[in-house]
């Protein structure tokens, strides 16, 4: 278990010197690289004060020092466009988009697994085959296409649910009413995003079940006169879940990018519409807050996964245990 | 109680509907435990599958246990069968317990099905079923894979019994493990199985022989034989069951393993009719056309076969012979042959064993309708050979032949190779010249000799001994009789030379299917070859019997004397391992009413007694022996 922590923390520090890095290789001086476009309006006065605050114009190894040093303390920079620090501007918007991401994950990940466990126990029947031409034509869908077709129908001409934003501004809504606006306003984009995974999580489960349903435990299981729910579940599924969970985690980064397609699509005030306006104003600090946060999530996430999966599978924990060379 | 009653399961394939079993009917009384035999792809597995409900084939017929039909019933109604009213252990393939979950927790389950809210008692009971078939405590919680065949095995089977079933059904129980793993889950199971019925489905002949009470063979979805296991196994009424248990490798019997000719039919190749009839030796025409009917026989048993199993094709009754002694005496004539009482089954290798000058060539000659005999008839094919005419008696020889004592010496030498060889074609006038020739080059080729012109075109006296003695059985196979009878077909050639020959011999006999009286003093050579054997001693067949139990426990002294006395390289003779030897007779020799003992053995005999010099002993049955000694009479 300590290795694969330390596994990730050594990916987490690749990753924040590549984040170090980047824009410093660029041609120019740094503190070009990073601010961009909003150097033309900064006063000699402000840029002076940038330049030592992040100590842009000594030797590499103190830069990098300082840029560790003002990262433990939350300071990502100052965004121009935003007018307020990096950190605070991320903050505002991560709970929605952890929230959008969050309940689209659950739901897919859940409905793709049911999904895929009923059509792959029902190989060739069918709803197996159904099942598989909707996932194929889901699957071949963009999160972007769909989310504006839903929006389209469900938002624009039924007005069921709201177009834009994550909730209804100026209301002062409290409690109960606030909660049922802003989960009225998660619905589409939440909905599009569980579409979109919803595809490969279930043909990911369907066909690690149709590697397991013919194996002899499942026989045996069934043999014992095991119901058959408890078959498919609870001694068919335990063995296909694991490759299915890790690929999830694996996954993450895709889930991000839905989520940014999706974000802009809805306008939903998360980390993806964020960063879409940064980009638009070359904001170049939010950018770069917003890409190591998400590179960070989605090592959270992949190291979540791999936990949940050595928990489902003790072969794997065997593995880990063997790696570490212990018993 | 099990009962089967006309099963078809069917597999629907790309090619159609293909049945894997066709008409079974089986009956397993409470608390008996049913043995089914059958080699890989009889349909054994399907069978216990389709008793589970757990087939994916269609299924027809009516499988009842306890008056309750089991077929077409419900999914739930299953689940509520398995587990309760019946068990299965699977065959071992692999992961038979799924991996990711302890093994007790497994084990438990089929309990808390039953009893959802009782997880205290279910582990309770699920440690000791553990416990009972030799799981230790540490393995309770141990995942699947890391438990050996063994181990998986025994969790199984107290995942099956913690049910507590009425009805188990095992299927291979044992088979993938090793000799002592298997031993010891044998002893387990013997004490476990208890009052439920058990069906138990193997290829391995020795676990059904240990527990099973009645045993039944399955070949290619049929069922052949059933009985009661030993009589099953010691004395096999249908070809395929004695062709198996033929092939079957055992401790004490010396015969040499021969497979069963030809080859185990694939699920889309079956053969209509019997489905034994490409590979048995007696098939008529009948049997390739119609599935025969399963008949009732004597002693429990049941068979399914045209011929009403293994056919008798050959027999002598009281057959004596003497001959006239040139000499004066009391006894005008030497009694060579002195009422001997015979039978040769199809497909069979009957070795007759004796010292030089006992009767047994005189015998041979006898069955082989060479001499007719002074008393006692020979029927072959049930028919008296010697009231045939003579148009009868020529065919009946086409299909009786004799392989001469010193056959190469036999061979004329004035006659080549092909002429040799083609002579029987040409006294049974069989076919053309070009077909004779045809025969007579496939016979050399039997026998492993050349074929060519120039070896057709040699004489004897350019042949070596073991070629002379191959020319010979080609000469006496080119007929294809039923019945060769070979008079000691080696004896006169070289150690290396004999070994090829009696190899040859046994393969051919194997290969073609004809039934072999192989006569010959040495008594090795009888058991490694022959299925039974018979003593002679003094023109009396004193001992007869299947070669195994008469190597293992011969009963006439004679017998005994003989293994003690069989020739031995190693030192090792049986002799040591407590066989009598040839010893001073324990009374003195007394004169019979004849002026001769009544048995001939008596004055070396170290068992003699005063009867033994006054009465001829009967033959009487021991076990599967026959012996004719007053200590057993």
């Amino acid at each position: 278990m300590n290795k694969r922590l330390l596994d990730y923390l050594l990916a987490l520090l690749i990753i924040l010197t590549l984040n170090f890095m980047l824009p410093r290789l660029m041609p120019g001086e740094p503190i070009t690289a990073i601010y961009g476009d909003a150097l033309v309006e900064m006063t000699p006065e402000m840029k002076s004060h940038l330049l030592e605050r992040y100590g842009l114009d000594r030797p590499l190894g103190e830069q990098f020092a300082v840029y560790m040093g003002n990262l433990f303390q939350g300071d990502l920079g100052y965004s121009y466009y935003f007018r307020a620090p990096v950190a605070q501007v991320i903050s505002g918007a991560l709970p929605w988009t952890l929230l959008l991401a969050g309940t689209s994950l659950l739901f897919s990940t859940f409905l793709g697994i049911v999904w895929g466990v009923e059509a792959g126990w029902r190989r060739g029947r069918k709803f197996d085959r159904a099942s598989l031409v909707t996932a194929m034509l889901l699957n071949g869908v963009p999160g972007f296409v769909l989310g504006i077709l839903l929006l389209l129908f469900l938002g624009f001409y039924l007005q069921w649910f709201p177009l834009s934003g994550g909730a209804s501004p100026y209301l002062g809504q409290e409690g109960i009413a606030r909660a049922a606006d802003i989960l009225r306003h998660l619905f589409l984009p939440a909905l599009t995003l569980t579409l979109v995974q919803l595809p490969r999580n279930f043909l990911l489960m369907r066909s690690s079940l149709l590697g397991v349903k013919e194996r002899p435990y499942v026989m045996t299981a069934r043999g014992k006169g095991l119901r058959e729910r408890v078959v498919r579940y609870r001694h068919a599924v335990r063995g296909a879940l694991p490759p299915v969970v890790t690929r999830v985690g694996m996954s993450a980064g895709l889930l991000f990018t839905g989520v940014f397609f999706v974000e802009v699509v809805f306008a939903y005030p998360g980390l993806g519409h964020l960063f879409y306006l940064a980009l638009q104003h070359h904001d170049y600090p939010t950018v770069h807050g917003c890409l190591l946060l998400i590179t960070v999530c989605v090592l959270l996430f992949n190291f979540a996964a791999d936990l949940f999966s050595i928990k489902l599978d003790p072969r794997l924990r065997e593995n880990a245990r063997q790696l570490l060379g212990r018993t | 109680m099990l009962e089967i009653n006309d099963l078809t399961v069917k597999y629907q394939t790309p090619r159609g509907a293909l049945p894997v079993l066709e008409g079974i009917n089986l009956t397993a009384r409470k608390g008996e435990v049913l043995g089914i035999v059958g080699e890989s792809g009889s349909g054994k597995t399907s069978l216990a599958l389709a008793i589970t409900g757990l087939s994916e084939g269609r299924l027809e017929g009516s499988v009842q246990f306890q008056g309750e039909e089991l077929l077409g019933k419900s999914r739930e109604e299953w689940e509520r069968l398995r587990g309760s009213t019946l068990s299965i252990v699977m065959q071992q393939a692999g992961e038979m317990l799924t991996p990711v979950l302890p093994l007790i927790e497994q084990v438990m389950e089929p309990f808390l099905k039953k009893h959802p809210r009782q997880k205290d008692e279910a582990f309770r009971r699920a440690s000791a079923m553990l416990h009972k078939v030799g799981l230790e405590e540490h393995s309770f919680y141990r995942y699947p894979y890391t438990l050996s065949g063994g181990e998986v095995q025994r969790a199984l089977l107290a995942m099956a019994l913690i049910a507590e079933p009425e009805l188990l059904i095992l299927d291979e129980p044992v088979s993938s493990l090793d000799a002592l793993s298997k031993a010891d889950i044998l002893t387990l199971l013997e004490e476990l199985t208890g009052e439920c019925t058990v069906l138990v489905i193997s290829h391995d002949l020795s676990t059904i022989a240990r527990l099973a009470d009645r045993a039944a063979v399955l070949y290619c979805g049929s069922v052949l034989e059933t009985g009661p296991t030993a009589s099953l196994l010691q004395a096999p009424r249908h070809p395929y069951t004695r062709a198996l248990v033929r092939s079957y490798p055992s401790l004490y019997g010396l015969k040499e393993l021969q497979g069963i000719r030809g080859e185990f039919p694939s699920l889309g190749e079956r053969p209509g009719g019997c489905p034994f009839h490409t590979r048995c030796t007696q098939a008529l025409e009948i049997c390739a056309q119609q599935r025969p009917g399963t008949v009732e026989k004597e002693g429990g048993r049941n068979l399914a076969c045209h011929r009403g199993g293994v056919v008798e094709l050959l027999r002598g009754s009281g057959l004596k012979q003497r001959y006239a002694l040139k000499g004066k005496g009391k006894d005008p004539y030497l009694e060579a042959v002195r009422g001997i009482d015979i039978s040769l089954d199809e497909g069979e290798v009957y070795a007759l064993v004796g010292e030089s000058g006992s009767g047994k060539s005189t015998l041979g000659r006898m069955l082989a309708g060479v001499d007719r005999p002074y008393a006692g008839t020979v029927s072959f094919q049930g028919q008296g050979f010697f009231q045939l005419s003579p148009a009868e008696t020529k065919k009946a020889k086409r299909d009786l032949q004799m392989l001469f004592q010193n056959s190469g010496e036999a061979l004329s030498h004035r006659m080549t190779v092909h002429e040799l060889v083609a002579e029987p074609l040409f006294i049974q006038e069989v076919g053309d010249p070009q077909t004779r020739r045809e025969a007579v080059r496939r016979a050399l080729r039997w026998v492993y000799l050349p074929d060519d012109e120039h070896f057709l075109n040699e004489y004897p006296h350019h042949l070596s001994g073991g070629e002379l003695q191959r020319v010979a059985l080609a000469r006496a196979l080119v007929l294809e009789p039923k019945v060769l009878i070979a008079d000691e077909p080696s004896a006169s050639l070289d150690a290396s030379v004999q070994a090829k020959v009696i190899k040859l011999l046994l393969q051919l006999q194997n290969e073609r299917g004809f039934a072999l009286i192989l006569i010959t003093h040495d008594l090795a050579l009888a058991a490694r070859a022959g299925d039974r054997v018979g003593v002679m001693h003094e023109g009396k067949i004193v001992e007869e019997g299947p070669a195994a139990d008469i190597l293992r426990r011969p009963l006439h002294p004679y017998t005994q004397s003989l293994l003690g006395a069989a020739p031995s390289i190693g030192g090792a003779n049986l002799a040591a391992t407590g066989m009598p030897s040839p010893a001073e007779p324990a009374v003195a020799a007394a004169e019979g009413p004849n002026g001769k003992p009544a048995c001939s053995f008596s004055p070396d005999c170290a068992h003699s007694c005063e009867e033994c010099f006054r009465y001829v002993p009967p033959l009487v049955r021991v076990g599967f022996q026959k012996v004719a000694c007053y200590r057993y009479a």
